[in-house]
């Protein structure tokens, strides 16, 4: 279940990233448009990196201001790790190509593959504010050395973010077995055979807080 | 084949007539300074400040106190970190060897102006908006191109800055070394003759690099990491993943029956 702060959040995160992922490669990468990154057009499209760059912090301050127990409530579960986990990773393979449940043990509200994106996503957060601000506003200010790293960082944020959005992507609205995966994140519910299949314990979890309904 | 100069600061006086020669023809303001107790004015490098004369006061053994100074500007290496990370190209190789650039390109990124092992690039009007353009020692392109010395060295009234063939000024500039070793200037030494892929300004040196502020091994490594990491690597990690993701797909929706839920 995701309340509709946890929703906004990610929605706003979604929509900074296509604008932030978009303009950075455009600025960069000559086989995505880096004719246009010239002159002026160039300033323009910084500019807008750094108006999506403000979008992009907000993120976790909209969080923290309006849902801070769904925040730490997400915190503690990325951060809780166990022997389900090493299972995930062993059935993950056979799961996911072949839809074999068998050795597949039971989840909690985000599965192993889920918290590892969630920790790349957290990680990588913290790195682009960071080395973002640097890059901004500590051009010639900051040691030349502390500068060069922060593009180097920033740009392996980029390639970790863009590597596993696609993963994050395919797996909510493509792959057959997620069927039903995306209204978590649409309308904040999900089919109660979904969770009980793919989140078993974060159903039972839902059952004996009986906040299991129609609706869960 | 490619140009070079070679500023020889034993023969340099200070005088600073280069600095005023790249004023003027560059058409660049001066600037207010104010004095901060040493010579050096103005005290730094800026977008309207290509090549500026420092001062350094050493004590030699014996308790000699001597007096360098050092026209610092471009070093158009070979292998320039800074072309290396230009985003737009607005930086480039020219073919005769020096690094020139585009300014009408030039998107105010900065990144040049925090490569660069020398700092030299500046930038021109950078705001919170990031709206900016590079500017540094041009080689004097437009009078090298059209058969004239830079400014600098046609008003060098010493000789201590000479254009020409790179070659012939690094035995040039090897001859002077020899000379001044002979002289008792032990630590004499020809800088910028093989970094960074050979500089393109190269000095005649009586004391060690650092002396004169210049580091013993400029490098350019981390503009080449980010070159290869954000050119490559968003390539080869994007596309492998994009790839696993159709070998998944096509395997995946012939192998798993959809349930309806």
């Amino acid at each position: 279940m995701f309340n509709t702060t946890q929703r906004f959040v990610h929605w706003l995160h979604a929509a900074a990233f296509f604008v932030l992922m978009a303009t950075g490669l455009m600025l960069y990468i000559p086989w995505f448009g880096n004719s246009i990154a010239l002159g002026d057009g160039g300033h323009a499209i910084r500019l807008i990196h750094r108006i999506g760059a403000i979008a992009f912090m907000l993120v976790p301050i909209c969080y923290l201001v309006f849902n801070p127990k769904g925040l730490f409530d997400a915190m503690k579960r990325i951060f809780t790790w166990d022997k389900d986990d090493l299972g995930w990773l062993r059935a993950a393979p056979a799961y996911y190509f072949l839809g074999d449940e068998e050795a597949m043990p039971p989840q909690d509200k985000y599965n192993t593959g889920q918290k590892l994106f969630y920790l790349t996503v957290v990680i990588c957060m913290v790195g682009f504010i960071v080395t973002g601000l640097i890059m901004w506003f500590g051009k010639g200010t900051v040691p030349a050395w502390m500068f060069r790293w922060s593009v180097i960082l920033h740009d392996l944020c980029a390639i970790a973010y863009a590597a596993f959005f696609l993963v994050h992507f395919y797996l909510s609205v493509m792959h057959p077995l997620m069927k039903g995966a995306i209204n978590g994140m649409l309308f904040g519910w999900m089919p109660e055979e979904y969770v009980r299949r793919h989140h078993a314990r974060y159903y039972e979890e839902l059952r004996s807080k009986e906040v299991l309904g129609s609706k869960s | 084949m490619a140009k070079a100069m070679l500023i020889d600061v034993s023969k340099c006086t200070g005088c600073r007539a280069c600095q005023v020669a790249c004023k003027a023809w560059n058409d660049l303001p001066g600037e207010v300074t104010t004095c901060l107790g040493y010579y050096d004015n103005p005290p730094d490098l800026s977008p309207n400040t290509w090549n500026r004369i420092a001062f350094y006061e050493i004590e030699r053994e014996g308790g000699q106190v001597a007096w360098l100074f050092r026209s610092i500007r471009c070093m158009h290496c070979t292998d320039a970190p800074c072309v290396r990370v230009c985003p737009t190209g607005a930086l480039y190789k020219d073919p005769l060897g020096f690094t020139a650039y585009d300014e009408s390109k030039c998107n105010g990124c900065g990144y040049c102006t925090q490569f660069c092992p020398f700092h030299i690039p500046r930038l021109k009007d950078a705001t919170v908006w990031g709206k900016g353009k590079v500017a540094k020692c041009t080689f004097c392109q437009d009078r090298v191109v059209n058969g004239l010395i830079p400014a600098c060295a046609q008003a060098c009234p010493t000789g201590a800055i000479e254009f020409g063939e790179r070659d012939e000024l690094v035995a040039e500039g090897r001859a002077r070394v020899d000379t001044l070793k002979a002289k008792g200037y032990d630590e004499a030494n020809l800088y910028g003759k093989n970094l960074l892929g050979g500089l393109g300004t190269m000095y005649v040196l009586t004391d060690p690099p650092d002396t004169f502020g210049l580091p013993e091994a400029p490098s350019g490594a981390l503009a080449e990491v980010w070159q290869l990491q954000t050119l490559g690597g968003i390539g080869i990690a994007v596309g492998a993943t994009a790839l696993g993701l159709l070998i998944n797909w096509l395997i995946a929706r012939k192998q798993i029956k959809v349930e309806e839920m």
